[in-house]
C-alpha cells in the first residue's frame, strides 16, 4: 500500500531531517515509528501525504506515485487520512460541520449523505451526542476522536497518526487508543507514530525504530521490545520502559 | 476605605472633571465675548420648506377632499394639486392666473444633512473597495510567487510612507484627469486605495495569526490550497482581524473629510459653508464632529454586534 525509497529531507536551513529511509506497509497492516525526539518520525509521516516536500526518493501510495511531479496531489491526499498531534479541528465549525467540510467541498457529496456518514462516524468513535457542540466545548480526547471522524469521512485507504495522544490527559489517552485500535481490528491500514508502548505492542504488525533520520531497526513488536538488537534502541528503551 | 467606596469617589471625580471642562469652555468663550447662537444651527440640519402653488391660467376651483382642480375657463385639461395643505380657495372660486392655489410645507434636509449623508455614501463604497483590495493585497502579500507578493509589498509602502491629502490630489488631477473620473469617483478611489493598504497589512496579520495545522488539516482532507484558504483559514481569520478592521473603517470616515479640499460636499465641506453663512464657527463645528461621532460610533456598534454574533463557536 505504501512504498517509500530512499526519503531524504533537508530543510531550507540546512538541517537533514531525513537521510534516506525506505518504508513499506502493506494492504491492512499496523507500522508504529518509534525513536527520540529529533529522530524524523513526524517528518517521516509527514511525508507520505507530502505535507512535507521530499528533498529526494519516491513514494507511492497504493501504486500512485506521490513524488512525480505531474500528480495531483490533492485527489491522493483524498486517499490518506491524517490525525495530528494538536488535533487541528476547525474551531470556527460544529462537529459535523468539521467532519462534513472535506466530503461536501471536495468531494461535492450531497448534504443528507455527509451528514449521515458523519453520523454514523460520529457513533463509531462515541460522540452522537455531540454533534452540534463546537471543537472548544470538546473535552481533549473527545477532539482527538472527532478528528479521525473527520479523517475517516473521505473513505481513506491509508491512515497516518501523528502522535495522536501526546496532547491528551493521560485520563483520556485510552479513549482515543481504543478508536485506533477499532479501525486496526478492520483492517484499516495504518502507519502510528507514537510514544504509546503498551499501544504499540498490541496493536503493530510491525513496529519501526528511527534515529537521527535513519531507520535504524525494524522488527515485529515482540522483536523489537524483548530482543532488541541495535545499541541505540536498547537505550531509547531503557529511557522510556 | 472599601473597594466600591474608593470606586465611587474617583466617578465622582471624572463627572466633576467633565463639568469643569464644560465650565472652562463657557468661561474661555465669554472671555474672548463670543455669543452663542445654538438656534442658527438647527435649519442647515432640517427645515421646513414652503412650496407654493400657483395657478397657470384663469379658471374656476373644484374643491374636493384632499384634491384641488382648477378647471380653465376656455376649456381643456384641469389643473390639479393633489393633498394640498394649506388653501384658501373654496368650491366654485374663480381663479386668475398666477393665483395661489395651495401652500404646502414639508421637511428638507439642510446643508449639514445633505454633508452626512454624502460622507456616509463615500465612506460606504470606499470601505466595499478597500475590502476587495485589502484582501487581494494581503493574500499576494503572503503568495509565495515573486511578483505577487512584492507587488503587494511596493502597493502597502508607496500608500504608508506618502500623506492622504497628496494621494487624494494625484488620484484627482493626475489618475481624475487621464481617466476621467469624477470628483466623487476620484475621491472614493483614493480613500478605497489608501484604506487598502492597512487592511492588506491586518489581512496578512490576521491570516498568519491561524495556526499552520488549520492549514495542513485541510490540505491533508484533499482541499486544495484555495479551497483550505476560503471554507478553514479566512473565516477564522476574519473573526480575528474585526477589531482592527473596525478601527481601520471609523478611521476611513474621518478620513474622508479630507476630500472636500476637491471640491466634494461632504460633511466637512459643508460645515465649512454653514459657518461662513451663519458667522457662528463654534456651534457649527462641535454640531459637525458630533455627526461624525454618530457615524463612528453607529460603526463601532455594529461591529461590537457582528462580534458577538461570531463569538459563538468561542
Amino acid at each position: 500500500m505504501i512504498k517509500a525509497r530512499e526519503v531524504f529531507k533537508t530543510y531550507p536551513n540546512g538541517v537533514q531531517a531525513l537521510k534516506g529511509v525506505d518504508l513499506d506497509v502493506a494492504q491492512g497492516e499496523v507500522v508504529v515509528i518509534i525513536g527520540p525526539s529529533g529522530s524524523g518520525k513526524s517528518t517521516m509521516l509527514r511525508t507520505l501525504n507530502l505535507l512535507e516536500n521530499v528533498t529526494q526518493g519516491e513514494i507511492e501510495i497504493d501504486g500512485n506515485s506521490l513524488t512525480h511531479p505531474k500528480t495531483n496531489i490533492n485527489k491522493l491526499r483524498e486517499d490518506v487520512g491524517m490525525v495530528f498531534q494538536s488535533f487541528n479541528l476547525f474551531p470556527h465549525k460544529t462537529v459535523l460541520g468539521n467532519i462534513t467540510l472535506a466530503p461536501l467541498k471536495v468531494k461535492k457529496m450531497k448534504e443528507a449523505e455527509a451528514v449521515k456518514i458523519a453520523e454514523s462516524l460520529l457513533a463509531k468513535v462515541g460522540l452522537a451526542d455531540k454533534r452540534d457542540s463546537y471543537p472548544s466545548q470538546l473535552s481533549g480526547g473527545q477532539q482527538q476522536r472527532v478528528a479521525i471522524a473527520r479523517a475517516l469521512a473521505m473513505h481513506p485507504k491509508v491512515m497516518l497518526f501523528d502522535e495522536p495522544t501526546s496532547a491528551l490527559d493521560p485520563e483520556m489517552i485510552g479513549e482515543v487508543l481504543d478508536v485506533i485500535k477499532t479501525l486496526a481490528r478492520e483492517g484499516m491500514t495504518m502507519v502510528v507514530v507514537t510514544h504509546e508502548m503498551g499501544f504499540a505492542r498490541e496493536v503493530a504488525d510491525r513496529v519501526v525504530f528511527m534515529d537521527e533520520g535513519l531507520k535504524i531497526e525494524e522488527n515485529t513488536p515482540e522483536e523489537i521490545y524483548n530482543n532488541p538488537q541495535n545499541e541505540r534502541l536498547k537505550k531509547f528503551l531503557s529511557q522510556i520502559l | 476605605m472599601t473597594r466600591s467606596g474608593k470606586n465611587l469617589i474617583w466617578n465622582i471625580a471624572f463627572y466633576m472633571l467633565i463639568a469643569a471642562a464644560l465650565v472652562g469652555l463657557y468661561a474661555a468663550t465669554l472671555k474672548i465675548d463670543y455669543k452663542w447662537r445654538w438656534n442658527r444651527i438647527p435649519q442647515f440640519i432640517i427645515y421646513s420648506a414652503e412650496e407654493t402653488v400657483k395657478a397657470p391660467f384663469d379658471g374656476r376651483a373644484a374643491v374636493e377632499k384632499g384634491r384641488i382642480s382648477i378647471i380653465p375657463d376656455g376649456g381643456g385639461d384641469p389643473f390639479v394639486v393633489e393633498k394640498p395643505q394649506t388653501s384658501r380657495l373654496g368650491d366654485g372660486d374663480t381663479v386668475l392666473k398666477g393665483h395661489i392655489v395651495a401652500v404646502n410645507k414639508s421637511w428638507k434636509a439642510g446643508p449639514l444633512l445633505i454633508g452626512l449623508a454624502t460622507t456616509l455614501q463615500i465612506s460606504f463604497f470606499s470601505i466595499i473597495f478597500a475590502v476587495i483590495i485589502g484582501v487581494f493585497a494581503g493574500l499576494a502579500r503572503i503568495s509565495s510567487n515573486p511578483m505577487f507578493k512584492k507587488l503587494s509589498i511596493l502597493y502597502v509602502e508607496l500608500i504608508r510612507g506618502t500623506p492622504l491629502l497628496v494621494q487624494i490630489f494625484i488620484f484627482y488631477f493626475f489618475i481624475g484627469t487621464v481617466l476621467s473620473l469624477d470628483r466623487f469617483t476620484a475621491g472614493v478611489a483614493a480613500l478605497a486605495v489608501f484604506t487598502g493598504a492597512y487592511v492588506a497589512e491586518i489581512v496578512r496579520a490576521g491570516i498568519q495569526s491561524v495556526h499552520k495545522g488549520q492549514m495542513e488539516a485541510a490540505r491533508s482532507l484533499g482541499m486544495s490550497y484555495t479551497k483550505a484558504m476560503i471554507y478553514v483559514v479566512l473565516p477564522q481569520a476574519v473573526k480575528r482581524t474585526l477589531p482592527p478592521m473596525a478601527g481601520q473603517f471609523i478611521s476611513l470616515i474621518k478620513d474622508s473629510s479630507l476630500v472636500s479640499v476637491i471640491s466634494i460636499t461632504d460633511l466637512t465641506k459643508a460645515g465649512r459653508e454653514v459657518s461662513a453663512t451663519t458667522f457662528s464657527p463654534f456651534e457649527t463645528w462641535f454640531t459637525v464632529a458630533l455627526l461624525y461621532l454618530v457615524l463612528t460610533s453607529g460603526l463601532s456598534v455594529l461591529v461590537q454586534k457582528l462580534e458577538k454574533k461570531m463569538a459563538s463557536s468561542d
